[in-house]
């Protein structure tokens, strides 16, 4: 149990795809835990994976209760080796990023979403998940894959400087 | 270290952004802030630039003399405060305003969210459409404080845009950090 630090740009570690993790064991299950806990300590932050705490494995975390924008809702979750099945409907929508500091940028992501995955007691799920819980998992999911939102911005003048620093 | 405003516009065409930021370089200034874009045909750029104690705007401008005149640009350089004026906090939210093209539309919604406390950050405007129907359309990033709704600079907005005759609306555009 431990609050990591998140790491911003420029850390290779964003940039580079994560390996998967080979069974859950006592380290899977603490890195769980390290996510959720560095997760919590930003009460604005509904996400974080893996490689944003320097671990270079295919582990996030993602909780988007009392969001306005959820719809379906998991609750506190954490996924290992997630990949999407399914995708369907692209809609922009600002994001912003712990490990991109200062900036947010529009994104389109798909708002439907059939993602397959391993939960931190071993068990392989399927789940169904849509609007902002869909954009939430697609941000973390592209952790893994060493994409930042900066990667899938829509255009040169949909970044912009973020105001409130949480 | 000094601090530049440095503009420059001209007939769009390859090669703009590498012959101006090849002066920069070469009078040991950095980009520090950008915004270039197309308007109507013309590239725009409007840079901040950090260059050398012993460099002013005078020297400055006269070596970007070289490109300005090959490339047709108007160019100015002026020198601006080293520190980092600070902008008002509060709620982010986006004004988008569409409709038939006539002047004063800019001047109107900028005005009343000037007199309302909202602070501008952001503007593109368009013209689109057929030549003989445009529409305007302006896209606005802004900052409201915390004493003010927005659905009330939402609601003056859309009496607004009635007296006008565009359309005028405003969401919030507050990013989620995922």
């Amino acid at each position: 149990m431990a609050v990591r630090p998140v790491l911003r740009l420029p850390e290779a570690v964003l940039k580079q795809p994560a390996m998967s993790v080979v069974g859950i064991d006592d380290t899977a299950r603490a890195l769980a835990q390290d996510l959720v806990d560095t997760m919590r300590v930003s009460p604005a932050c509904v996400g974080l994976a893996a490689p944003q705490i320097g671990v270079g494995l295919r582990a996030f975390a993602v909780d988007v209760s009392g969001h306005r924008k959820a719809r379906s809702c998991h609750g506190e979750l954490v996924l290992f080796n997630a990949e999407v099945v399914l995708a369907h409907g692209p809609v922009v929508a600002r994001e912003g990023c712990m490990s991109v500091p200062d900036l947010t940028g529009d994104v389109a992501r798909a708002t439907r979403l059939v993602v397959r995955g391993i939960t931190v007691d071993g068990e392989d799920r399927v789940l169904h998940v849509d609007a902002f819980e869909a954009r939430a998992f697609q941000h973390e999911i592209d952790h893994l894959d060493g994409l930042l939102f900066l990667d899938r911005v829509v255009s040169a003048d949909a970044v912009f400087h973020r105001k409130v620093y949480r | 270290m000094g601090h530049f405003a440095v503009s420059a516009v001209g007939a769009d065409q390859p090669g703009i952004v590498a012959a101006v930021t090849g002066v920069l370089v070469g009078t040991g200034c950095n980009i520090e802030d950008s915004s270039m874009s197309i308007l109507r045909g013309h590239f725009a750029m409007m840079l901040v630039v950090a260059g050398p104690d012993d460099l002013d705007a005078a020297r400055l401008e006269q070596a970007l003399g070289d490109p300005a005149r090959d490339l047709d640009l108007v160019l100015a350089v002026r020198a601006i405060d080293d520190d980092v004026p600070t902008s008002p906090e509060g709620d982010q939210w986006t004004v988008s305003v569409y409709g038939a093209d006539r002047p004063g539309i800019v001047h109107e919604v900028t005005k009343l969210l000037a007199e309302a406390g909202v602070n501008v950050t952001d503007v593109t405007t368009r013209v689109i459409g057929d030549a003989d129907r445009p529409v305007y359309a302006m896209l606005l990033d802004a900052t409201l404080p915390p004493t003010i709704a927005g659905s009330e600079v939402g609601r003056r907005l859309d009496e607004l845009g009635r007296t006008l005759g565009v359309e005028c609306a405003m969401h919030p555009s507050e990013a989620d950090i995922l």
